[in-house]
């Protein structure tokens, strides 16, 4: 087992991502797409943990803040997209257009 | 090559397998309850990448709180926002979808050559045994500050969190007073009042 | 272990400013939980007192033997304790300005009062955070609060549309920058701490400098997010024009504050190896970011928007000062953050005035205005002009020291293009200021000929009043008056440690 495959799989997650977020018209969506990445993260600071600092595992402990604050934003952001939806109605991102320049 | 480093190779194809697959989805498929249960299967993929990276306690932690918790919330979330939106199909989408896959396709290769060039300074001791007395240990030594802080973080989380979501905010003072005198009115005003 | 040993060993006493923060921030939830809506009569007091408290006791820090607490978690030196100042001064006139704004719509101050305080929590334990776990929760706990106070005016469209791009467009950013941290875990081959990071990368190969360079691209992505450089700019004006007013000032302020104290503690301890490369990452930002901010305020008819677009300017000058790299260019850094601090708050008290009183924030509403409200248009037009840097406001002192530091480093450009556009800058503040002062009653606007008679009787009028006339008071004399301001910038640069290392003047040699 290779450090570099689990690096290369985090890579290719969070590229996806990132193309989630950008290309993704519901604001769930793009929730869903954060999520993804900060998955790639912890897989990354995982990995480095196993392979680089096995004794302290101080990575394992980053990953635990890192999905508790993941769970702390979801939240937020259902709350967020709940309060939007009751007033405009919609949860499409090209519609949000009520403050632009 | 050993039995054991065998099945590792195999695990780590399939769940990789299973991680991208349902990635992809999560990104591409129009429909978004479909998504989100991907979403989960990716969760569950993690987390038998965990385990494969001997950390047993976080991959336990991985499916409670993100399979349990978060992908529950965005499931609700989509159930809550229940409508069936057909969007509106923007005019030359596919130039942005084209230019952001190929930005992310160069992302992909900067980020795969500088991982697969660099000389990672690997540890060849084990890892620790016993992975939950260790990260404890490091919750109460070393990093005791940000585990206080993610108290107030999660405290002021919560408490936004129900302000937000919750629905007739802030009662008139004349609706309070009638809440307050609830107990006395007559019961078919009170089952007609709360539909 | 007893727990006075405990303490002792942790050396918790350098955190005492925030757990007084905490402290408030439980005491006021629960006062509101018992008491009920009839407590938030008083409680933003007993937050602005909590918060004066730790001022109180970030003062008595100063100078300290043994800054590092919590096992090297945080470190409590004159940079931080400066940049803490300042965060918790943002959040206590932020209260001064929104007890009479929430109440007035219909929100409850219960809960917006917490979830500030969290927030300061989050900006001052990130000016001294000195790990990477530490500085990540941190910074999300600045961000979430900031997200949720963002959309707290959840009636109106505007301010839920504002939290969800703030929300996504941060969470996002967050993640980038959390990539970059993992990075920078795994290129030290499993350090957390910032030193320990920055000792390990500067044994760097050719082989591992481009690692380093991508986790420098990574966090310089979140940290410019933070505060708002141009090209990640885009959620600021949105979130500025959409969110209640007092917490646009905060996040002008308070949060870009933090954003600096995160820059400037990461760059200068984790990437000294990368040097050249920060420098022109962070140059290129200051182009764009004055540039870019400067010329779009010009066309802006919001005055929230318009103070949106120049405050991305403003962090374009402040962004020359970490450029130059010499100990003088963070001094200055310091300093116009210290009266960009003071003149941001003051302008943004008097807008919220204004709103309270006419429910706009339209520039063109505004003409007129010295008829009806003098100290009002007195205030707005000093911290206006102080922002433009005309001399002798405080403003043109901090313009100063940050071009003369920069042009001491040999970043002529840079310099050069801060004065042009610094010019540009005066034609806008000018603007509003003109149409404020020199319009004939005739000419006045609708919302100026209703305006209400001036009283300051209302509850928490009171509270900003004494926020505007200090805010403009320290603005208008501090540039006479700046040597104390002077002296605080400077030896919070020359008391720091992790400063030491930085020579006098690097430029000399790079010249």
């Amino acid at each position: 087992m290779h450090l570099q495959f689990f690096l290369l799989l985090a890579a290719a997650l969070f590229c996806i991502g990132v193309y989630g977020l950008i290309n993704s018209r519901s604001a769930v969506r793009v929730l869903m797409c954060i999520e993804l990445m900060l998955n790639a993260v912890n897989l990354n600071l995982m990995a480095f943990s196993n392979f680089l600092d096995p004794q302290e595992i101080r990575g394992q402990v980053f990953t635990v803040f890192v999905i508790t604050i993941a769970a702390a934003e979801a939240a937020v952001g259902l709350a967020i997209v709940l309060s939007i939806y009751r007033n405009r109605d919609t949860v499409d991102m090209e519609r949000f257009n009520l403050l632009k320049w | 090559m050993n039995l054991a480093a065998g099945v590792q190779i195999v695990s780590f194809g399939l769940l990789a397998a299973i991680i991208l697959v349902g990635a992809l989805g999560v990104v591409l498929l129009p429909n978004i309850v479909f998504a989100a249960f991907l979403l989960g299967l990716v969760f569950i993929g993690m987390a038998g990448q965990y385990l494969l990276l001997n950390a047993d306690f976080v991959a336990a932690a991985q499916v409670l709180i993100y399979v349990g918790a978060v992908n529950v919330l965005i499931l609700f979330a989509i159930m809550l926002v229940n409508k069936k939106e057909d969007f509106t199909p923007l005019p030359r989408a596919w130039v942005r979808r084209g230019a952001t896959a190929l930005v992310c396709l160069g992302l992909f290769a900067l980020m795969g050559t500088t991982i697969a060039s660099t000389p990672w300074a690997l540890d060849p001791a084990p890892t620790v045994s016993s992975s939950v007395a260790t990260i404890g240990a490091h919750f109460f030594s070393d990093f005791l500050l940000p585990f206080e802080l993610v108290s107030v973080l999660l405290l002021a989380a919560l408490i936004g969190a129900v302000v937000l979501a919750r629905r007739d905010y802030l009662p008139t003072v004349k609706e309070q007073e009638t809440v307050f005198s609830l107990p006395e009115r007559p019961r078919e005003l009170i089952t007609s009042d709360s539909k | 272990m007893d727990f006075a040993s405990l303490a002792a060993q942790l050396n918790a006493g350098a955190i005492l400013p925030e757990v007084l923060v905490t402290v408030t921030l439980l005491g006021v939830l629960t006062i509101d939980l018992v008491g009920g809506r009839s407590t938030s009569r008083w409680t933003p007091y007993l937050g602005i007192a909590g918060l004066l408290g730790a001022l109180g006791a970030l003062y008595y820090q100063w100078g300290q033997a043994n800054p590092t607490a919590f096992l090297g978690e945080f470190n409590a030196d004159p940079l931080s304790i400066v940049f803490r100042g300042l965060v918790v001064i943002a959040a206590a006139v932020t209260i001064a300005m929104s007890i009479r704004y929430v109440e007035q719509t219909g929100t409850s101050l219960g809960e917006f009062i917490p979830i500030l305080l969290t927030a300061t929590l989050g900006g001052m334990f990130l000016s001294g955070a000195d790990e990477l776990v530490s500085l990540y929760v941190a910074l999300e706990t600045l961000s979430i609060a900031s997200y949720l106070l963002t959309g707290y005016m959840k009636g109106d469209p505007r301010s839920n549309e504002a939290a969800l791009k703030y929300l996504l467009i941060g969470a996002a950013s967050s993640a980038v920058f959390l990539y970059g941290a993992s990075l920078l875990y795994g290129l030290s081959g499993g350090e957390t701490r910032l030193a320990a990071i920055g000792a390990a990368l500067s044994t760097l190969t050719p082989q591992t400098a481009s690692g380093a360079v991508i986790a420098l691209v990574f966090v310089a992505a979140g940290i410019a997010f933070k505060i708002s450089a141009v090209p990640f700019h885009q959620w600021t004006p949105d979130v500025y024009e959409g969110s209640p007013t007092p917490i646009t000032a905060f996040l002008s302020v308070g949060s870009k504050a933090a954003g600096f104290a995160l820059a400037t503690r990461v760059l200068v301890v984790v990437f000294p190896s990368v040097l050249e490369q920060w420098h022109f990452l962070f140059a290129a930002l200051a182009v764009l970011s004055m540039v870019l901010g400067n010329v779009v305020a010009l066309t802006q008819t919001s005055m929230k928007r318009l103070l949106a677009y120049s405050s991305i300017g403003q962090a374009g000058f402040v962004i020359l000062g970490l450029v130059a790299g010499t100990a003088e260019g963070y001094a200055s850094m310091v300093f116009y953050l210290i009266v960009y601090l003071f003149m941001n708050l003051g302008a943004f008290t008097a807008v919220v005035l204004f709103s309270l009183r006419t429910g706009t924030d339209q520039i063109s509403e505004y003409a007129g205005l010295y008829q009806k409200d003098p100290l009002l248009t007195l205030g707005l037009s000093l911290c206006l002009l102080s922002l433009g840097g005309i001399p002798p406001m405080a403003g043109f002192f901090g313009k100063l020291y940050l071009f003369w530091a920069g042009w001491q480093a040999g970043l002529y450009g840079l310099v050069l293009l801060g004065l042009v556009t610094s010019v540009v800058s005066i034609y806008y503040y000018v603007r509003v200021v003109k149409m404020m002062v020199v319009k004939e009653p005739q000419e006045m606007s609708e919302a100026v000929k209703n305006y209400p008679p001036v009283t300051w009787s209302l509850p928490g009028l009171r509270a900003l009043q004494v926020g505007l006339v200090v805010m403009v008071l320290v603005t208008s004399l501090g540039g006479i008056l700046s040597n104390p301001l002077f002296r605080l910038a400077n030896s919070s640069i020359t008391q720091t440690p992790l400063f030491q290392a930085v020579p006098p003047s690097i430029a000399n040699s790079r010249l």
